[in-house]
């Protein structure tokens, strides 16, 4: 069972006021523990994969979470793939990549939004999912669904992209690549957001082995980890392209990582489209007749990272067993580190940092007091804590 | 003119919840919010209580552990409220309802109002499903 | 990475390693009994400072298989160490002391399989409701949906 079943109570969105998945037991303004429950959105999917075929469960596993709709699907590819050894062709490859990291710049605008808001930037908040919507529109001219898009199948993809279509992302890419200098510029630069978030929930290097923590969250606190570069797939390493750490494993660190890796998207988009012409247009699935007995592990690079999936065939048409993992579930046990100790009002903001994906995990806080274990804050109040903060701190900036 | 309308004359105040879902109807619910949609001009804005509420939005199906809390947070939802099945997991379970986990669909638990499927529907069609509905009344 | 040195070398560190078998391309599985586990984790979680990637456990015909994955980001090899478990007696000692982030994914196949991961910090139900009812273990083979289908 797993991950995608794990939480989120709706989506990650601060307003939403659900039954606790977190309790932060607070002494004063600092926060002494954390105990995470939860279950909410345990909708058994690994069982539910064993009664499907090996081509229908890409349908159910693209549903573990909308954000990540293209990853787990991805990581289950390349794990079916492997037990019999496919070959896909070139052309699904680049195909692949780039909705792969279209959704990776779909999921960190999203989150740029949220964490604006949790800080009280709504105006970020709102530019941010404004810029999301071409990208959100490219998804659907190119695979004809915002999300949950059915795209991949065993030995390559469903869909091809027309060469009509390439001009159109390519235009799309310029305004995002314009828009994300403006958010990188109001986010870098921006001194008030360097008081805010500078030092808040850190993770060490050690707290992020201990934990198994994976993506930007690790690459944030210097660990030099991307499944694209470690473990190759698709068209990853036939393109240019680099991976992006930080020092200083704290939000802003993470943030940091997340806006630049958008650039770097939008380059190895860009190399895929141009390799495309090279290749045949329609080839893009190779014949697979059965999926033979044996194993297949298979990962990749989600935009909160690793996504792991083991698949277990007996030669049947369904896989005996599939385990899936979301980065998320190693991920968000290290609230345990970067919140606790510090204060209530940083605690949104740092577990925010780490982008839970609510379907791999859950959300809102609720605080507690660490003597009488009575619930003095609930999740929306917490978020106006941190947003408070913000003006407080703006105000004593003079900004 | 009957209670209803007369309550519902004025701007919405609408509350979600998810009830186990995977998210992707829940982002295109706060894509509403955001420029191209902007239900604000409607006069509709998503609340942080429950207890402000007119209309209910529900996602997911309904697993065993949120079963209660739909009930709880309906009860709680002053009424008249509206309650709306957003996406095809509260309207039939979808993909999951042969999972161990399912306890829904969610008109097994609370009374709903209006039914929008999709996986997940696009902010068009929760609006125009929306506006359907209060249309009618 | 040089797998066959990497056999090797781990086979002479732990000569109780019942088997080695290279599976696809860049998996290494390896097959130990569960009185080895900490041994074998420990080396090569703290010493060669492989990443953890998660467990998976599985009701397999031969009794429960529990799979730890680690991964070498240097070379972009998994390795799995393989734990096979009586039916009757589907008991291991824990990971935590080893490997502190186990201790959800353990929790996790408590619930699904009812493996019992012995000293556990915090042996609670993880993922089921509370009027989930006690016994009933989704993933094992002899698992009744109709029972529990809501």
């Amino acid at each position: 069972m797993g991950k995608r079943t794990i939480v989120p109570l709706g989506p990650y969105h601060p307003l939403l006021e659900e039954p606790e998945f977190f309790k932060l037991y607070c002494d004063g303004e600092i926060v002494k523990e954390m105990v995470w429950e939860t279950g909410y959105n345990h909708r058994g999917i690994e069982k539910i994969c064993q009664s499907k075929t090996f081509e229908q469960v890409f349908y159910v596993v693209e549903r573990i979470c909308g954000i990540c709709s293209t990853s787990h699907p991805f990581a289950y590819a390349n794990a079916v793939e492997s037990i019999p050894g496919v070959k896909i062709p070139l052309r699904a490859k680049y195909i692949r990549s780039i909705l792969g990291e279209l959704e990776r710049i779909h999921s960190h605008l999203l989150w740029v939004g949220l964490a604006g808001h949790f800080l009280g930037y709504n105006t970020v908040f709102m530019w941010a999912w404004k810029y999301r919507e071409p990208v959100l529109d490219m998804f659907e001219i190119i695979t004809g669904n915002r999300n949950s898009y059915a795209m991949f199948t065993i030995g390559g993809v469903r869909r091809d992209v027309s060469p009509e279509q390439a001009t159109q992302l390519l235009n799309v890419l310029e305004n995002v690549k314009i828009k994300t200098d403006l958010l990188v510029g109001a986010v870098m630069d921006d001194p008030v957001l360097h008081s805010r978030l500078k030092g808040v929930g850190i993770l060490t290097a050690e707290d992020i082995h201990d934990f198994g923590a994976v993506g930007p969250t690790a690459r944030a606190s210097g660990v030099d980890i991307d499944i694209r570069r470690d473990d190759p797939y698709a068209a990853y390493d036939l393109v240019d392209w680099k991976v992006i750490t930080a020092q200083g494993g704290d939000v802003f660190a993470k943030a940091e990582v997340r806006l630049l890796e958008m650039y770097e998207s939008i380059k190895i988009i860009k190399q895929c489209l141009e390799a495309l012409k090279e290749t045949e247009a329609g080839d893009i699935k190779a014949k697979v007749k059965d999926i033979p007995a044996g194993i297949g592990i298979g990962r990749a690079e989600a935009p909160r990272g690793e996504v792991f999936h083991f698949v277990k065939s007996d030669g049947g048409n369904s896989p005996v067993r599939h385990k899936i993992r979301a980065p998320s579930f190693t991920c968000i046990p290290t609230f345990r580190r970067s919140c606790v100790g510090g204060t209530i009002s940083d605690a949104a903001i740092a577990t925010a940092a780490v982008d839970p994906c609510y379907c791999c995990t859950e959300r809102m806080a609720q605080v507690y007091d660490y003597t009488t274990g009575k619930k003095i804050m609930s999740a929306a109040e917490l978020i106006k804590l941190s947003q408070d903060s913000m003006k407080k701190l703006k105000a004593k900036l003079k900004v | 003119m009957g209670f209803k309308e007369k309550c519902f004359k004025k701007s919405l105040w609408v509350f979600h919840l998810s009830a186990g879902s995977c998210n992707n109807c829940d982002i295109e619910i706060l894509d509403c919010l955001t420029p191209r949609y902007d239900i604000e001009r409607f006069g509709m804005k998503l609340v942080g209580s429950v207890r402000h509420a007119d209309v209910l939005l529900v996602t997911g199906i309904v697993t065993r552990k949120t079963f209660p809390r739909v009930k709880e947070v309906y009860d709680q939802a002053p009424k008249p409220v509206v309650v709306i099945a957003i996406g095809t997991c509260p309207c039939t379970g979808g993909i999951f309802k042969d999972s161990y986990n399912f306890a829904g669909p969610l008109d097994k638990v609370i009374p709903v109002d209006a039914y929008i499927p999709g996986c997940p529907p696009k902010p068009e069609a929760m609006l125009a499903g929306i506006m359907k509905l209060l249309n009618k009344k | 990475m040089d797998i066959e040195k990497y056999i090797v070398d781990i086979k002479a560190k732990f000569p109780e390693i019942k088997n080695t078998k290279v599976v696809n391309t860049k998996r290494l599985m390896i097959y130990i009994s569960k009185t080895s586990l900490l041994k074998v984790a420990e080396y090569i979680f703290k010493d060669l400072g492989y990443r953890y990637i998660i467990v998976t456990a599985m009701d397999s015909k031969e009794g429960f298989e529990i799979i730890y994955h680690f991964s070498d980001d240097s070379s972009g090899w998994i390795i799995n160490l393989n734990v096979l478990l009586p039916r009757d007696e589907p008991e291991i000692e824990s990971l935590t002391p080893v490997v502190y982030g186990v201790e959800w994914i353990e929790r996790e196949i408590m619930d699904l399989l009812g493996i019992k991961f012995l000293n556990h910090p915090k042996p609670e139900r993880f993922l089921f409701s509370e009027d989930w009812p006690e016994g009933e273990f989704p993933l094992r083979r002899d698992y009744k949906e109709e029972k529990n289908n809501g």
